[in-house]
């Protein structure tokens, strides 16, 4: 009978202390980069924003020559005159995808992007997060050195890949590139 | 072989009832077998479905993908059969009926390592395939997953546990521990249940994308634990409390067993049959939490219970040292070695040792004609319950035929004395109907296995052969 007590008592501790780490009481993906991806032609990197930091964290050093910011918020167009080429703001399609939506929004200077923000993108559960949070910045990179659609999938995130594309090329289409 | 018995004149009983509703029983519980099959199957069919409506198939097409589809099919399915072992033992009443607590116990084995396989499956699948499908960086996912991915944790805690109760049921581990030892270690499974949820609702979207989904998937959580709390722990429970069962009287029968006379209050509403047995545990003894399971040795009258125990292994000899007053707590009656399994007229009753016992109940508690009944008792002491077969033959016309002697050889199932050439020359030709006889089965497990093996090749159809082995 003790040994039987002293079983239970110590298989409810390690339940207990199991129930104590992150991931056991909460959904949300522990490395979670819930947030924002974008990347910008000048500083040449592409980075996905943590959570809680504002969108356009990346997207401030877009501009290319003058130095103005382009807001941050998802506006269809927008020109800043300021730079000597027109600069406007182009927002793609949002493309449904099995595991969400992907819609990309692109800044460009004359016939240059110069920034790349992915304003939605599939985020419902961990893996979703995972595979964005790899494929993604890959994604706007090879759309920012290709200057256009010539891009190729990322291996393991076909879905998420073919949703940029099709957004992309939306956005291609309405800014006459 | 020793004939210990004649047939005597009885006058016709009363049986006509009985005669005309016979099989009723035994067809509802054909019925009720198939629509659970059915119900376990529609199940798997539905959550493959879902996968493939999610693409499932596709998937399969590409390496990594791939790998991930077959790891999300096979943890669904793995889910589903998880669900349904935990219901297989829950006691469910509907289920106990129709197929028996021996049959349920051989259907979650079965069930049990399926969903085990395919469980492991599911997780070098799933890794691998979260890994782009490269063996290298298996290992860091698998690291990546555990730590870092919602319940994952729970979830490696719980694969411990389902590691533990499946390593511990593998026979030969099996053999080596002690029942009870083995039945807590097999408690974890509940833990292991229970823990694997979170990852299903966190990680796995195949359980939530959909209201469907959802629907189907907490109705199946909140019917195995509904099941197992409402079955196997409250039904018992509640029928404890309200019967209040002491024992009466301590009497042994020679030979090493004795009779525990058992009486408690109201128990004519106790739903038990002859050749039905309960779980039993005896008050004011040591090893007062080990249960053992016993069969009825008297068709219950609605007023005492008996069973008849011999000195076979933990607790059994005990028994004689139980005191009068003290008290017996059962979980039961259970078992389909009963009047409900019946479908012929002619009955067989075949037993070896302390497995007369279900045979002397429903020798009892059997509607038959003088002569329809035959008993064969196999036994190499001295037999039980002498006196009481000798007056069912006198007052009913129950057939007793004793097999004494000891086995005439490794593979036979008869005593010695027996001149058949085989066991099965022998059975055809004692019993020339027995195709024809529903044919009642208990003794020890390696025994009935020649008892069957016989009666199929003597052509006894599947459904008319009724089973309990004891031991285990």
């Amino acid at each position: 009978m003790k040994r039987i007590v002293l079983w239970v008592l110590s298989t409810i501790s390690t339940v207990v202390v199991l129930f104590g780490y992150h991931t056991s009481t909460s959904s949300v993906m522990a490395t979670s980069r819930e947030g924002t991806f974008s990347g910008s032609l000048s500083g040449q990197t592409t980075s996905g924003s943590a959570a809680g930091s504002a969108a356009g964290s990346a997207s401030g050093s877009g501009s290319t020559t003058g130095g103005s910011a382009p807001p941050s918020d998802s506006g269809s167009t927008d020109t800043s005159g300021s730079s000597s080429a027109s600069s406007s703001t182009v927002t793609g399609d949002v493309a449904q995808t099995r595991w969400g939506p992907v819609q990309v929004q692109l800044d460009v200077s004359g016939s240059t992007i110069t920034d790349v923000t992915i304003l939605q993108y599939p985020d419902s559960n961990g893996r979703d997060v995972e595979i964005a949070s790899y494929s993604l910045p890959q994604l706007i990179q090879e759309t920012l050195d290709a200057q256009g659609d010539s891009i190729s999938m990322v291996s393991g995130a076909t879905y998420t890949s073919q949703g940029y594309l099709q957004s992309l090329q939306s956005a291609l289409d309405q800014a006459g590139l | 072989m020793a004939t210990t018995q004649t047939p005597a004149p009885a006058p016709a009983a009363p049986h006509a009832r009985a005669v005309r509703r016979l099989g009723v029983r035994a067809r509802h519980d054909a019925r009720t077998r198939l629509a659970a099959g059915s119900a376990l199957w529609l199940s798997l069919l539905l959550v493959t479905w879902w996968w493939v409506t999610g693409g499932g198939i596709r998937d399969l097409g590409g390496w990594g993908s791939g790998l991930e589809s077959v790891g999300r099919i096979t943890g669904l399915t793995s889910a589903v059969l998880l669900l349904a072992q935990v219901v297989l033992m829950a006691r469910v009443p509907v289920l106990e009926r129709a197929f028996g607590q021996d049959e349920l116990a051989r259907i979650h084995r079965i069930v049990g390592f399926t969903s085990f396989n395919l469980m492991l499956a599911h997780i070098v699948t799933i890794t691998w395939g979260y890994a782009g499908g490269s063996p290298t960086s298996t290992p860091r996912t698998l690291w990546d997953l555990v730590v870092n991915y919602p319940g994952m944790l729970l979830a490696t805690a719980a694969t411990v546990c389902l590691v533990m109760v499946v390593v511990t049921s593998i026979r030969a581990a099996r053999r080596r521990l002690r029942y009870e030892s083995w039945h807590l270690l097999h408690l974890y499974a509940y833990l292991g249940v229970g823990l694997a949820i979170p990852h299903q609702l966190w990680t796995g979207a195949d359980f939530t994308s959909s209201t469907g989904r959802q629907v189907f998937w907490w109705s199946a959580w909140i019917a195995a634990a509904g099941s197992v709390l409402l079955w196997r722990v409250g039904l018992p429970l509640w029928r404890n409390l309200r019967h209040d069962l002491r024992v009466a009287a301590v009497v042994p029968e020679g030979d090493g067993t004795v009779s525990v006379h058992v009486t408690g209050r109201a128990l004519h509403r106790l739903p038990v049959e002859a050749g039905q047995f309960f779980t039993w545990r005896f008050g004011g003894r040591s090893g007062r939490s080990r249960a053992n399971p016993y069969s009825l040795s008297a068709a219950p009258d609605g007023r005492s219970l008996r069973i008849t125990v011999q000195d076979v292994g933990d607790g059994s000899a005990a028994a004689a040292g139980l005191t009068v007053g003290s008290r017996a707590w059962v979980e039961g009656p259970y078992g389909r070695l009963s009047p409900r399994a019946r479908t012929r007229h002619k009955v067989l009753m075949i037993g070896a040792g302390v497995g007369i016992t279900p045979l002397r109940a429903l020798a009892e508690g059997l509607d038959y004609a003088p002569g329809e009944a035959l008993v064969l008792y196999r036994t190499s002491s001295a037999p039980i319950f002498v006196d009481e077969l000798h007056e069912l033959a006198q007052r009913r016309g129950l057939l007793v035929w004793g097999l004494t002697g000891r086995r005439r050889a490794p593979d036979s199932w008869l005593g010695s004395g027996v001149e058949a050439p085989t066991d099965l020359a022998a059975l055809t030709s004692w019993v020339p109907d027995v195709a024809e006889r529903d044919v009642f089965v208990c003794g020890p497990r390696p025994w009935t296995e020649l008892v069957l093996r016989d009666l199929r090749g003597a052509g006894v159809p599947e459904q008319h052969i009724h089973l309990e082995n004891f031991g285990w």
